[in-house]
């Protein structure tokens, strides 16, 4: 098209595209430089952020934050700690995954060996709440996870161990010990507070009456989040569900590693089935909730179908709850019966596992059903990816526990009084079917809110409590002792203190790394310091429950991750060495990763 | 003990602070020649007191909204202010003797509501109604700026961000008052420290005072360095705080004082 042209004009154009051509040979050879050297980036600091709660909420995981901060800036890891209030750090930590690592505690009150199943399978690593929030994935432990369910025995025993093993070894997160629950208690109203606060909740409900004229139980705590969210679904409001867990009943509880009924008051074990093993569960007659509504089995299988999918069905996308996740994944249906009789499908696991599924908290279907809608705000539709039943206060809650609510104020306080149509307060002592027949010493129970753990003890101590909620700081353990009328109650907690990473982004991604920084941590000199003594050290999750192999128990001096130092001292050279065995180089102190 | 009973114990101490403080610093005399004309001067002074009754009103509602907005949107400076001044708070602690703790933690409750009322009363019984429009307008600043701040930063203070090394001082020693600090403010909001705003604006008005009421600057002077003090020596402020605090009270007293802000026919 251009040959029979011999215009200069031609001729000009003709040197513009052949400079044009060279040029842009020149660019690719530079970029493909640029490239490469892109690729080999200078080495950077590695920092770390660790999230926890304030010294006012708790004060064992502010200390402990800041001995890991000590720790981990001796090796060379730029760390710093930032407090964030409770249902704000465990909304930026279990809801939206934003932090690098946090100190939190367990969120029930027991561990069992499936416990674990929602702590860790990959799975769940993309949903949001306490299942996986650290974003963990490891084929070796989802096989293990996968298998326990099944097994029994000397099998399961072996499964467990290698899991424990595993998890002490790649560390999604990193056990630190179990507390001792500290409490105070003032003995002129209410007797029998030994074991009140202990593993059941409704041995609150057993205390004995000293007092004629106490009518109230006068309780105060320092986490204000009971005063003004009753979900039993939302993570960020609930510590350990002990006041949510009286409001709401379940099928059966956890009791000394079994389960006892509750509301369900007889289940068997069916593996006849062409569908694999079955729970069927007969309920208590005549259940109620506590707005006079009758409890059937239809409520029973709604409440499956809730924890699988709060929005039951009508989102494209399943939209979990933040809690109970591992035991209602054992139910895969629940099919009602008849009025009394539920069956729920449990193919892939044992006897024992299926069990624990029965310890969900129950939902009304009137009152949840609307739940599953698009949650909005102030009736306008957000498009928001998450529905009602995970943003809802909750307040009135209507369950069928024990206690029922009666007022709340926010930052303040919270009330509840017995509910007299319950089964153990209704029914006749006689009936031998009851686990325990309850006949609470008052009418109400009283939930104040105070600032801190010393505010609370002297309020008990002056009398206008009668005992503090929550476990306070064991530097109150000798005020508390030397009160006349206090009592000082020690409970063995289940629930670990942790430091739980975000494996999703670096550095925490390296399995290596996180190993590293376990060997920097001493468990004893933190039970000692922080905790003085109440606190039991521990490197697996399951400590306490029987279930731990001698290779993961913890033992003073060693351990399979052992602490790089002494006396909570670390030794520089030992970590440095250990570090850069791994990969890592230092520049003046500071820890560098390429 | 509940709280009812500790604020009427901070109302009833109050009180008899201000009688002793009139006495002293204003004379019986005084007092007696203007009690047939205190409602004259109520009346008078109606506008900047409405100014605030109202500027207390909103903050004890801004604070309460205040504390999720600031989560919402503040951020959270804590270990910034920790990187700057590290360990200060906990030095000064310890070299703070039992019995300073303990008269600190008197004056950080009582002190400070003394500090904030007295000079209202004392403007109030001057001729002119300059000086209690002053006053009342520098407190607004300083809430004004101070909420703003807490909405804009999230900081706990050091017993909450540094328990190993800080002692929540004030809740040990006197237990009760944790009652009252509660339903005033939330433990997130430390920055700036208002205490020190406050007390710091108290001490130049008493320094513009100084002329009518001689004996109230060096009072005033006093226990305004002791309140400073105790923000820190209790644990509960950051020696950032009290640095901007300073300086918001300062401000705060500047703004109050200019003359563009006084109506015409105002006396000097």
């Amino acid at each position: 098209m251009y040959g029979g042209s011999q215009s200069p004009r031609t001729l000009s154009r003709r040197a513009v595209l052949g400079s044009a051509a060279a040029g842009l040979a020149a660019t690719s050879g530079c970029m493909q430089r640029m490239r490469t050297l892109a690729g080999n980036k200078e080495a950077s600091a590695v920092s770390l952020s660790i999230k926890t709660r304030p010294a006012d909420e708790d004060p064992g995981a502010m200390r402990i934050a800041r001995e890991l901060e000590s720790w981990f800036d001796t090796a060379g890891v730029d760390t710093t700690v930032q407090p964030v209030t409770a249902a704000e750090l465990y909304r930026q930590t279990l809801l939206s995954h934003e932090f690098d690592a946090f100190v939190g505690r367990y969120p029930y009150r027991q561990t069992t060996a499936d416990s674990l199943y929602s702590l860790v399978h990959s799975s769940f690593a993309a949903e949001r709440g306490w299942q996986n929030p650290f974003g963990f994935a490891d084929l070796e432990v989802d096989e293990l996870l996968t298998a326990q369910r099944r097994q029994s025995g000397d099998r399961r025993a072996e499964t467990l161990a290698s899991l424990q093993e595993q998890l002490a070894n790649v560390c999604p997160f990193l056990v630190i010990g179990t507390p001792d629950s500290i409490r105070a208690a003032n003995t002129t109203r209410f007797s029998g507070w030994t074991g009140a606060f202990g593993e059941s909740p409704l041995r609150l409900l057993t205390l004995g009456r000293v007092d004629p004229a106490a009518t109230t139980l006068r309780l105060v705590t320092t986490d204000s989040r009971v005063t003004r969210n009753l979900n039993p679904l939302m993570a960020p409001f609930r510590r350990r569900g002990r006041i949510t867990s009286l409001v709401y009943d379940s099928l059966a509880r956890q009791y000394h590693r079994g389960v006892v009924p509750l509301a369900g008051v007889d289940w068997e074990w069916d593996t006849t089935g062409r569908g694999g093993a079955v729970l069927r569960v007969t309920l208590r007659d005549d259940l109620q909730w506590h707005d006079g509504e009758a409890l059937t089995a239809a409520d029973v299988a709604f409440t499956y179908r809730m924890l699988a999918d709060t929005s039951l069905g009508a989102f494209e996308q399943a939209v979990p709850p933040t809690r109970y996740r591992g035991r209602a994944s054992v139910v895969t249906e629940a099919t009602v019966v008849d009025e009394r009789t539920v069956e729920l499908a449990c193919p892939d696991c044992s006897r024992a596992v299926a069990e624990r599924a029965l310890t969900v908290p129950l939902l009304a279907e009137h009152v949840w059903r609307e739940r599953a809608n698009e949650a909005d705000i102030g009736g306008v539709g957000i498009g928001a990816a998450t529905t009602e039943a995970l943003v809802t206060d909750a307040i009135p809650p209507v369950g069928s526990g024990p206690l029922q609510f009666d007022t709340a104020s926010d930052r303040e306080s919270l009330r509840l009084t017995v509910f007299d149509d319950h089964f153990s307060t209704a029914m006749d002592p006689a009936d031998s079917v009851a686990a325990s027949t309850l006949d609470p010493p008052f009418d109400a129970v009283e939930i104040g809110f105070v600032g801190s753990d010393a505010t609370a003890v002297e309020l008990v101590e002056s009398g206008d409590a009668d005992a503090t909620a929550v476990g306070v700081g064991s530097d109150l353990v000798r005020s508390i002792g030397r009160a006349d009328d206090l009592t000082l109650l020690l409970d063995q907690s289940g629930s670990f203190y942790f430091l739980g990473f975000n494996v999703r982004s670096a550095p925490l991604s390296n399995s290596r790394f996180r190993n590293l920084l376990s060997h920097l941590v001493d468990r004893q000199h933190l039970v000692d310091t922080v905790f003085d003594g109440y606190a039991t050290p521990a490197v697996s999750p399951l400590s306490g429950t029987g279930l731990v192999p001698e290779t993961v128990q913890w033992v003073p001096g060693g351990t399979v991750t052992p602490f790089l130092g002494s006396n909570g001292e670390l030794d520089t050279g030992q970590v440095r060495s250990a570090f850069r065995e791994a990969g890592y180089r230092y520049d003046s102190g500071t820890l560098l990763q390429s | 003990m509940n709280v009812v009973s500790v604020f009427s114990e901070v109302a009833v101490v109050v009180s008899l602070l201000l009688t002793v403080g009139a006495v002293t610093v204003v004379g019986p005399d005084r007092i007696r020649a203007e009690l047939p004309v205190l409602r004259t001067r109520l009346r008078q002074n109606a506008r900047p007191l409405l100014l605030l009754v109202a500027v207390l009103a909103v903050n004890s509602v801004v604070r309460d909204v205040g504390v999720g907005l600031s989560w919402l949107i503040g951020s959270n400076i804590t270990k910034t202010i920790y990187a700057v001044e590290g360990a200060f708070v906990a030095s000064l602690q310890s070299l703070a003797p039992a019995w300073l703790t303990l008269y600190l933690g008197f004056v950080y409750i009582y002190g400070y509501v003394f500090l904030l009322v007295f000079p209202l009363v004392l403007t109030l019984l001057l001729g002119t109604t300059r000086y209690l429009r002053e006053t009342a307008f520098a407190y607004a600043v300083n809430y004004g700026i101070g909420l703003l701040c807490y909405i804009l930063f999230v900081a706990y203070g050091p017993r909450n961000f540094a328990p190993d090394m800080v002692e929540p001082l004030l809740f040990d020693t006197i237990p009760r008052f944790q009652l009252v600090t509660a339903q005033v403010n939330a433990n997130t909001n430390v920055f700036p420290s208002l205490h020190t705003s406050l007390s710091v604006t108290v001490a130049l008005m008493a320094y513009r005072l100084r002329a009518e009421y001689p004996r109230w600057l060096p009072v005033a002077t006093f226990l305004a360095g002791s309140v400073i003090l105790s923000t820190m020596v209790l644990g509960i402020h950051w020696a950032t705080d009290v640095v901007f605090g300073v300086l918001l009270g300062a401000i705060s007293v500047y703004v109050a004082t200019r003359p563009r802000f006084h109506s015409e026919g105002d006396p000097p």
